[in-house]
């Protein structure tokens, strides 16, 4: 199932279905996320939204120190005082997200998740290749 | 008066920009959205159980909801009468924060 990583971040491992309701299945609702309680939440997932253009050098600064050199970049910090003062003085300018250190991304895991999956699976075929369907 | 050679602000002064004089309810909607985000902000650093002064200041805010009219739309001047100017004349409007005004005005 490499192909369907694309569509489908979550199992469909459900009772044997033909390959048309599968796909269906695919691209149903995905199920509801597991509740995380906030003890297991240790790092700030930070998103440039708006540029610190013309804002003035300390703005520009704080940016460079959170390690954010352009629009829709992400990085993730760890949750310190430090880190917290520095996206309050920004805090127009970015998105911020609590997240767990299962989730944190370097810059090189963030390109692969984005990538789109390689090569591609045969779903049927018009001569037959559809059982049971 | 009328015809082409009529004079206008743009053929007298060239370049003419008019800043309209009151938020549309358009740009209204837009900058309660990027009040709520900011919200978002200092809810999520909130979250996150860290005690800082920065914190504590930026909680002092008042929230979108419960900052009235008045202040998100239009700030404190002191050159016009009735003490008030639409917001969109503040320069980096949309990037700045500028949620309460001096008491009384």
């Amino acid at each position: 199932m490499a192909s369907a990583v694309r569509v489908c971040r979550y199992t469909t491992a459900a009772p044997k279905l033909s390959p048309r309701l599968k796909n269906l299945q695919l691209t149903s609702t995905p199920p509801d996320s597991a509740p995380t309680n906030p003890e297991s939440l240790t790092h700030f997932k930070i998103t440039l939204r708006r540029s610190a253009i013309s804002l003035g050098e300390k703005k520009k600064g704080t940016l460079a120190a959170l390690g954010l050199h352009r629009r829709n970049q992400t990085v993730y910090h760890p949750h310190k005082p430090d880190i917290a003062g520095k996206i309050l003085a920004v805090k127009e300018l970015l998105e911020v997200q609590n997240v767990g250190a299962a989730d944190v991304r370097d810059k090189t895991q963030q390109r692969a998740e984005r990538r789109a999956p390689k090569g591609y699976e045969v779903v049927g075929s018009r001569t037959g290749g559809m059982e049971g369907v | 008066m009328f015809g082409a050679f009529r004079a206008s602000h743009v053929n007298l002064g060239g370049l003419l920009w008019k800043t309209p004089w009151k938020l549309s309810p358009t740009r209204k909607a837009n900058a309660r959205a990027r009040l709520k985000k900011v919200d978002a902000v200092i809810e999520a650093v909130r979250a996150s159980g860290i005690q800082c002064h920065s914190l504590d200041r930026a909680l002092e805010l008042p929230k979108e909801h419960e900052m009235p009219a008045r202040d998100k739309y239009s700030v404190f001047t002191p050159h016009t009468a009735g003490y008030r100017k639409g917001i969109h004349k503040v320069p980096k409007w949309t990037r700045l924060t500028h949620r309460t005004n001096p008491k009384g005005f």
